[in-house]
């Protein structure tokens, strides 16, 4: 990024001050790779996305109006404003609690001589350019596509999209603050993280759910949409939809959203500035705050022996103390299980439950052993302490194994029963091939660990998007066995194969399991 | 596991010829060291002149490139779970976990030291109301100062006894009370029989502190004695600043300046007056 010549301290400055931190986070998800290869991947990954847009182009052509299918058009944007917003949102709250709890960053602006309102315009502005970043290599494909297919009037939804992302992040901001008020400067980070993962998860649950009513219930929620004043949440004429009606280009509707947006962006910069700058000093001033209690207060001091129970016990203590391990659990099963319904749905009632629900005990297991792999290893606070203790290294990662054995079985053991219940082959199945699975995927992080702060859990793929991908990959390999198995075909042998031969070029080339920032100088 | 029964005549620490590079630059650069049981030794020198690098070698955390180490006794490059449990390490940056109160931590220390539960449960109670931790054991170490931290570090160091105990740069970022108490704790364990290494800038604690002072230059062990012999040796330096200044009794900042202000070509590997 070339320094653009503008006048320090004024808005654009910061925001490019703040923009050019982003480009480095961003640059960091890719690792080693050159500045030029990342580039070249990104385009590539555009262009293809070009095609993948095609299809659904040319389905947008009979939807929007004067095609023959013109009643799916409000439902189809409604849609993509159902993606579009909430996503957006859910990244301005990420950004806001990060340039909340940016420390170093955020006091030595505020210390500056520059106006606050200024120095938070230019971090809103970024975090809502970040936000729209995140989301345009998806959207723009897709638009480019529909304005090629359509017509140029669909060019405006580029205004509309920005409109939109001003929109979120005024959105977001208000949620950070909202939080800091209720929960107080240190969950605020937690609890921040947490929602915006749900409310980015919120479309993908909205369209499972969609998936999972019976036809009959969509076709009238359709022709709802369709006739104004029937339901006041299906109203298309209603407020509510004021972006959706933006988004099909609709005059009035589109001049508001567009100035909507800007506006309420500059009112909640003009009317939060102070309380921002405050909490912010805040949650600099506090962040090692008030302490915590452990639950057991009583006054005789009990140790338990041996070695092996210890490091179990720490590891279990720090694991059941980690807000990120719950949250991601939930996300899991809130995305796991509605399509194992849809699965069974229709196979109809002869349908084997192996078939459906069993892929999907799999696929949970083995991410969150994966996690628990990741947090016991990569994510050890005192590497080097350990590295100091009459033990051996051999031994040490033994029981880490140990310790993520029992919550992982802890958590199966509820689905398995409900299953064994209902039928114990496939319940039996389910077992066998979820602990196949969470062993590959915990060796995998044991064998490649990625050091990390514990804080990082949810957001550790973004360290390294080749084992993230070999990660996935394991998961759905395991969840196919199991369901080709479950179907009595001998062609499961295929993607177990497959699964093994990930982990044999995976596998340790060397002696070097411990972080290797415990050995470093 | 056979508990081991270490020598009292022997060294705590007996460091031959132990080198480290790091890349081409010589960190450590053929030390020689011994350390006798009860002895409170301070490894003095600039920064970067490979104090840190010494202890960690000895704490088992980098394996040097020649050279030997044993710890009452025992080979530590050949045996190093047997040296590991008679050695603490306590490096400046404290090593905890922020989810587990200081309760919690001792627990998980005494456990991977083998350290039979009655008497660490006695110890940890000790420790904790020494270093005036008692009324915050059941907070995690998340919320604590840097000060706080460190006292549970040391109290992490301490609970299993060691034999050999090296701290670096212990009193960094402690207060002036907290301070005392850390004091005069390492000196009770001294004087019971333990071995104190510490790496400082602070020449006042090592001249306060210790029994014995090595000065550590650009890697190598230029000159160990006791603070008398330091100063005695200062003088008799013909272009020692303390002389010039004529001060009958010098500081060990004096001796400190003009032993390291020294010309590095001039540097002579070790120089024991005691022997």
């Amino acid at each position: 990024m070339n320094a653009l010549p503008m006048a320090p301290g004024s808005l654009l400055w910061l925001l490019q001050h703040d923009l050019l931190l982003a480009w480095r986070r961003f640059r960091a998800m890719f690792g080693g790779l050159r500045p030029r290869t990342a580039v070249a991947i990104l385009g590539a990954v555009f262009v293809a996305l070009h095609g993948l847009a095609w299809p659904v182009a040319r389905w947008f052509a009979d939807v929007q109006p004067g095609g023959s299918q013109q009643a799916l058009m409000y439902p189809a944007l409604a849609a993509a404003m159902m993606f579009i917003l909430p996503w957006l949102i859910s990244q301005s709250l990420t950004g806001a609690v990060r340039a909340l709890y940016s420390r170093g960053d955020l006091d030595l602006l505020l210390a500056s001589p520059l106006p606050a309102r200024r120095i938070l315009a230019a971090r809103a502005l970024s975090i809502a350019v970040e936000a729209l970043a995140s989301a345009i290599i998806l959207i723009v494909p897709l638009i480019n596509m529909i304005v090629w297919f359509c017509g140029l009037r669909w060019l405006l939804v580029y205004p509309v999209l920005a409109a939109t992302a001003l929109f979120a992040a005024a959105a977001g901001i208000a949620l950070a603050l909202a939080l800091f008020r209720l929960a107080g400067p240190r969950r605020t980070r937690v609890l921040g993280q947490i929602l915006a993962t749900i409310i980015a998860a919120g479309f993908v649950l909205t369209l499972q759910v969609l998936n999972v009513v019976p036809a009959h219930v969509r076709d009238s929620i359709v022709a709802m949409i369709d006739q104004p004043g029937a339901n006041i949440l299906l109203d298309r004429t209603s407020a509510l939809w004021l972006p959706v009606r933006a988004l099909a280009g609709e005059m009035p509707s589109l001049l508001i959203w567009i100035a909507a947006g800007p506006l309420l962006f500059a009112a909640m910069v003009w009317l939060l500035a102070n309380f921002f700058v405050n909490s912010a000093v805040h949650s600099a001033a506090v962040a090692p705050a008030s302490a915590r209690h452990s639950a057991r207060k009583t006054g005789a001091v009990r140790f338990r022996a041996g070695h092996a129970r210890a490091m179990r016990i720490k590891e279990w203590r720090l694991l059941a103390r980690d807000p990120y391990l719950l949250s991601q659990i939930m996300l899991l099963i809130v995305y796991t299980l509605p399509v194992s319904i849809v699965i069974w749905r229709n196979q109809g009632p002869g349908g084997s439950l192996a078939i459906s629900v069993a892929p999907a005990i799999v696929v949970i297991a083995s991410q969150v052993a994966a996690s628990l792999a990741w947090l016991t290893i990569s994510g050890e606070d005192a590497p080097e302490f350990l590295a100091t203790a009459p033990i051996t290294r051999r031994e040490m990662e033994w029981r880490k194994l140990q310790a993520i054995a029992l919550p992982l079985l802890a958590l199966m053991a509820l689905p398995v029963a409900g299953l064994a219940w209902v039928d114990p082959s496939s319940a039996a199945l389910a077992f066998v091939f979820a602990i196949g699975a969470s062993a590959c995927t915990a060796f995998l992080n044991f064998w490649h660990p990625m050091p990390g702060k514990r804080v990082m859990m949810l957001r550790r793929h973004s360290q390294s998007k080749l084992i993230a991908m070999m990660e996935h990959a394991l998961a759905l390999l395991w969840a196919v066995a199991v369901a080709m198995t479950a179907l009595g075909s001998w062609l499961a042998v295929i993607p177990l194969a497959c699964a093994a031969l990930i982990l044999w070029f995976n596998r340790p080339k060397g002696a070097e399991l411990i972080p290797r920032q415990a050995v470093a100088a | 596991m056979p508990a081991f029964v270490p020598e009292f005549d022997c060294p705590s620490l007996r460091l031959r010829g132990l080198t480290k590079n790091f890349e081409s630059k010589r960190a450590v650069d053929c030390v020689d060291l011994e350390v006798m049981p009860g002895e409170f030794y301070a490894l003095l020198g600039p920064n970067g002149a490979g104090k840190t690098t010494t202890l960690r070698m000895v704490a088992g955390l980098l394996r040097p490139d020649a050279g030997s180490i044993a710890v009452c006794g025992v080979d530590a490059l050949r045996d190093p779970l047997s040296a590991r449990r008679l050695t603490a390490w306590l490096p400046d940056e404290p090593m905890l976990y922020d989810k587990l109160d200081p309760l919690e931590y001792l627990e998980f220390v005494a456990g991977l030291w083998g350290v039979d539960p009655r008497r660490a449960e006695k110890s940890c109670e000790e420790l904790l109301h020494v270093l005036g931790l008692w009324d915050h054991r059941h907070e995690r170490c998340e919320g604590f100062s840097r000060g706080m931290k460190q006292k549970v570090a040391l109290a992490g160091a301490l609970i299993h006894e060691p034999r050999l105990l090296m701290l670096d740069e212990p009193l960094t970022g402690l207060d002036a009370a907290i301070a005392r108490q850390v004091k005069e704790l390492l000196m009770a364990r001294a004087r019971a029989g333990a071995t104190i290494i510490l790496t400082t800038h602070i020449l006042e604690v090592a001249e306060r502190l210790a029994s014995r002072i090595g000065i550590i230059r650009s890697g190598k062990l230029i000159i160990e004695g006791t603070l008398d012999e330091l100063r005695a040796h200062a003088h008799a330096l013909p272009h020692s600043s303390a002389s010039a200044s004529g001060a009958a009794a010098h500081s060990l900042e004096d001796v400190f300046l003009s032993l390291t202000a020294a010309d590095d070509a001039a540097a002579e590997p070790v120089k024991n007056i005691a022997a």
